[in-house]
């Protein structure tokens, strides 16, 4: 019948609108959202690097914290005004020869007992040098001095020399946009004890806190 | 000579002078009436009216204080005034359950009662406003959704085409019952072109408040509890439950409690509508959570949540059960072949769907969305003393208005009120 | 049963009947019990200056109009914290897009950056704010149903990995879409700021977000005067009003400045990889072309800024 016909345009004319609008509302999301990338990644560089100019002429270093050299230990004595005295590897170690026997930490004598190790199967000897014990040597005997430690450890650890050299490995603090200020980075062992390396357990800070504990305390 | 009235209200029609005169008197008149009555009706009044200002106080300390006074939370945001914002935009909708028999098919007895159904809705629409405000964090900025000198983002944000379809609707529900009252006033036919096509208009837009409402939550992809092509379905359904159940028994109390005369008609047809509509409603619940529990996953967590509680969190299992129990108990009671002659069975029934759903559409649809948050923490919600208070507050001053409406319009309707023009 | 009022209603003379003089006390008494009602909120009016009240949207204010709103939060601030701060508004960089990464195995859950975070952005104290959340996640899975914030053990634990989550800066951004009122925002470098003073406390965006990455200000936030971050920008970190919603913006007011996130400069294992998304010799770039990349929740299709990544 005609007139039921009639009846149902206006649900029809109800769909098609909705959908319309629906359609309509989606494509002005999509053109606020997302200001100017399509592609993020790859699309724009000419521009980025066009609009980056000045950005590009990248005056402030990036400084690499270094040790400051061959470490002092305590040797556990005090000194006339009461202060720990520290001395050098090679106050020691120079006239001592080297005992290639020790493999672990319970072969240690004097002020080295107790020290702990754990890094894998190395012994002293693969990284303190045995010729100067003021220096390290790489793994084909290579003297290597301590503040350069990080080519020591980039010998095993290649994928993580690889990340840092990339900026994706280690903290840092400074800028990120090196032409408006410079940044300051670690080393590998600011974080990893180069006797044990894995990064320490902490205690965490800051524990979160719900608004509300006693409301859903309360059931 | 034609003198019009100014009155947003009355017809601009020029057939006749006098509405300067008239439509003032009119007013006043409606406030007399609003305020006449039975010492029942003053303890009524007095009642509301001590509610609502036990809300409005509570709601200038949550202004005043912050919403640290309610307990929501950055994982429960919304709480109990957006679930009964919802519930009350169905209940605004549920009018319109009235206006298709009436208008769309005829139904000469619906006719002479569809005024309440549109009151009804005038009533809701304005307590949907109020929960909005009472949700707000700052209400003193509410000009900055106003077009023009504030920033409307519309089209994109679903909550604009709410502030529009919510508004849109109470002037057209504002403008159909002033302008039909005003002409009974006045003892005159009312003409059809000045109201008929803006009742059509109300019932197309009936459906979209709900619709919009659902689509505010139904389109965050976030929210897996929500993200429901069923939810504006089951909105639409669920209102046209509670909307009628309290349209019922409105009309039972009219019947008991004034001289208004009220045939069973109506009341069939609506019991007709509702015996579908809870069915409908049962359905798509059963259909939805199939869906959640079936496939299980991510998208029934908030599902286990609300029906079973998880990992002893279980602050509304309470609270869906008891809405489930109550939508069945009235179901049953509605399916009964003789409801209608049947008041107590009736106005049970009417109250138990009208509670059922009011807990399936506010704190069994809002806040299990938000259970467990985005990041599947676990954090539960119960509302404060302070959101209590409010709540209350806005539901009695929509009872308030929706009382001295009735109390208006019954009298105007029966000519009783029709009197000497000086 | 119906009352005496029909036989009434024709009566037009009676103005000063009982009844009528009853309804005007009756009235007197409801108005007067309204303002007592609302009586708390003449405080509030009494602290809200008409400039803030009437003040401009963000993007609608010019450049001396937004110099007089920022000597006016900087007076305020001093009169509420008593702290000398200064609100500046750096703007985008040309040619930039901020992009983050987050490394999965490095990150050991010590929720050092959420605290950063709270004390960079001047949160509220005794709620702990932040803006970033850190899970704990089980090893095996990265369904954030398995994870936990509430950890309170040594970590990393050797089951567990651990995943902070905050603003994931999306390009596609649906807290955005859902202001009503525009208060939100995604800037051209691609940060999602908030005019703080536009917002009307809706948190339609709070529940819009998939990743839980907006705060809203149940209450004024509470900061000693000696703990608060001078250094502020008027659409990040400046002390926030209450009943307006706050989010992570990258610490805008530093990276605009080529400065590092205050969340990275915490991060004590360097998990943390910020950078120029469109400068393709930036560590970011280097990251994403480098590393298997994952964001959260991409299903969402929110195309999210902010990249989480394995070592192994």
């Amino acid at each position: 019948m005609a007139s039921e016909i009639r009846k149902l345009l206006p649900a029809m004319a109800l769909i098609i609108v909705s959908a319309v609008a629906a359609w309509g509302i989606s494509a002005a999301m999509r053109n606020r959202s997302a200001p100017a990338q399509e592609d993020q990644f790859s699309g724009q560089l000419g521009d980025a690097a066009a609009k980056n100019d000045g950005n590009l002429q990248k005056k402030f270093p990036v400084i690499i914290r270094h040790p400051e050299g061959p470490p002092i230990v305590d040797s556990g004595m005090l000194d006339f005004h009461g202060q720990s005295v520290m001395i050098a590897c090679s106050t020691c170690h120079a006239t001592q020869p080297p005992n290639t026997q020790t493999r672990t930490t319970a072969d240690l004598d004097q002020f080295h007992k107790g020290l702990h190790v754990a890094h894998g199967n190395l012994s002293c000897l693969s990284c303190h040098n045995q010729n100067d014990y003021d220096s390290l040597r790489l793994a084909d005997g290579t003297r290597l001095e301590f503040r350069d430690v990080m080519q020591l450890c980039a010998q095993c650890h290649g994928p993580q020399a690889r990340d840092y050299q990339n900026g994706a490995h280690g903290g840092m603090t400074g800028h990120w946009d090196l032409s408006r200020g410079p940044r300051q980075r670690n080393n590998c062992i600011d974080c990893h004890d180069p006797h044990v390396p894995a990064y320490p357990t902490v205690r965490p800070v800051f524990p979160p806190i719900d608004r509300f504990p006693a409301a859903g305390a309360a059931h | 000579m034609s003198v019009i009235s100014a009155e947003p209200e009355a017809a601009p029609t020029a057939e006749r002078p006098q509405h300067w005169v008239s439509y003032p008197y009119f007013l006043w008149r409606s406030i007399v009436l609003a305020t006449d009555g039975s010492l029942m009706f003053y303890a009524w009044m007095t009642m509301l009216t001590a509610v609502a200002l036990v809300g409005a106080n509570a709601w200038a300390h949550q202004v005043v204080e912050g919403m640290g006074v309610t307990h929501m939370s950055d994982h429960v945001s919304w709480g109990l005034y957006i679930a009964n914002f919802t519930f009350a935009v169905g209940l605004a909708a549920g009018g319109v359950m009235m206006v298709i028999p009436a208008y769309l098919y005829h139904d000469e007895d619906m006719h002479k009662v569809v005024i309440v159904g549109e009151l009804l809705a005038i009533a809701a629409i304005v307590m949907c406003l109020m929960f909005v405000v009472a949700d707000l964090g700052r209400p003193d900025r509410f000009w900055h959704m106003i077009p023009g000198i504030g920033r409307f983002n519309w089209p994109v944000s679903m909550l604009t085409w709410d502030v529009i379809v919510l508004n849109v609707y109470l002037l057209l529900n504002l403008h159909i019952c002033g302008y039909l009252l005003y002409m009974r006033f006045l003892g005159r036919q009312p003409s059809a072109r000045w109201y008929v096509p803006f009742v059509f208009l109300s019932i197309f837009w009936a459906i979209s408040i709900h619709t919009v409402t659902a689509f505010l939550y139904c389109g965050l992809g976030g929210r897996p509890f929500w993200n429901s092509a069923l939810l504006a379905p089951r909105f639409l359904a669920s209102a046209f439950v509670s909307g009628p159940a309290f349209i019922i028994v409105t009309l039972l109390a009219i019947r008991r409690l004034t001289a208004f005369e009220i045939s069973e008609a109506p009341i069939r047809t609506l019991i007709a509508i509702v015996r579908v509509t809870i069915l409908v409603n049962l359905l798509m619940l059963a259909s939805e959570l199939f869906t959640a529990f079936y496939t299980g996953g991510a998208h029934a967590t908030s599902a286990e949540y609300l029906f079973f509680g998880l990992h002893g969190a279980d602050g509304l299992v309470p609270w869906t059960w008891t809405s489930i129990v109550f939508n069945v108990l009235a179901t049953a009671g509605f399916l009964y072949p003789n409801v209608v002659r049947n008041l107590p069975l009736l106005v049970v029934s009417c109250a138990l769907a009208f509670c059922g759903i009011w807990i399936e559409k506010g704190m069994g649809l809002i806040v299990p969305g938000f259970i467990p948050s985005t990041l599947h923490e676990l954090i539960e919600y119960s509302p404060s003393l302070v959101e209590w208070k409010i709540t209350a507050g806005v539901w009695a001053f929509g009872l308030l208005v929706f009382t001295a409406a009735l109390k208006i319009a019954l009298p105007v309707l029966t000519g009783e009120a029709r009197e000497k023009i000086v | 049963m119906s009352d005496s009022t029909p036989t009434q209603l024709p009566v037009l003379n009676n103005a000063c009947s009982r009844r009528t003089a009853l309804k005007a006390i009756g009235a007197t008494l409801g108005a007067a019990a309204f303002a007592r009602a609302l009586a708390p909120l003449t405080e509030w009016t009494a602290d809200l200056s008409v400039d803030e009240f009437l003040q401009k949207h963000y993007m609608e204010l010019s450049p001396e109009e937004l110099k007089a709103v920022f000597v006016r939060l900087e007076e305020e601030t001093k009169q509420d914290y008593g702290a000398d701060v200064t609100i500046a508004d750096p703007r985008p960089l040309p040619g930039v897009k901020f992009g983050y990464a987050l490394n999965l195995s490095i990150c050991i859950g010590c929720r050092k950056c959420a605290e950063a975070c709270h004390q960079e952005n001047n949160h509220d104290r005794p709620s702990g704010n932040s803006y970033i959340r850190v899970l704990e996640m089980a090893k095996g899975s990265i369904d954030l149903e398995q994870g936990n914030v509430d950890y309170d053990h040594p970590v990393p634990h050797e089951d567990k990995f651990y995943m902070p989550v905050q603003c994931q800066q999306c390009d596609n951004p649906p807290c955005v879409h859902v202001c009503p009122v525009e208060a939100t925002w995604k800037e051209e470098d691609g940060i999602v700021v908030v005019d703080y003073n536009w917002c009307i406390g809706c948190r339609y965006c709070e529940a819009a977000c998939p990743y839980h990455a907006r705060r809203f200000n149940w209450v004024k936030p509470q900061v000693p005067t000696e703990e608060i971050n001078p250094d502020q920008g008027y659409l990040s970190n400046r002390i926030r009003p209450q009943g307006v919603i706050e989010k992570c913006t990258y610490c805008l007011h530093r990276t605009r400045e080529g400065r590092m996130p205050a969340c990275l400069e915490a991060c004590p294992t360097g998990a943390r990889v910020f950078g120029n998304l469109l400068d393709p010799d930036s560590e970011i770039r280097w990251v994403l072309a480098n590393k298997r990349v994952f964001v959260l929740k991409e299903e969402l299709g929110t195309r999210p800024s902010f990249f989480y990544f394995f070592d192994v």
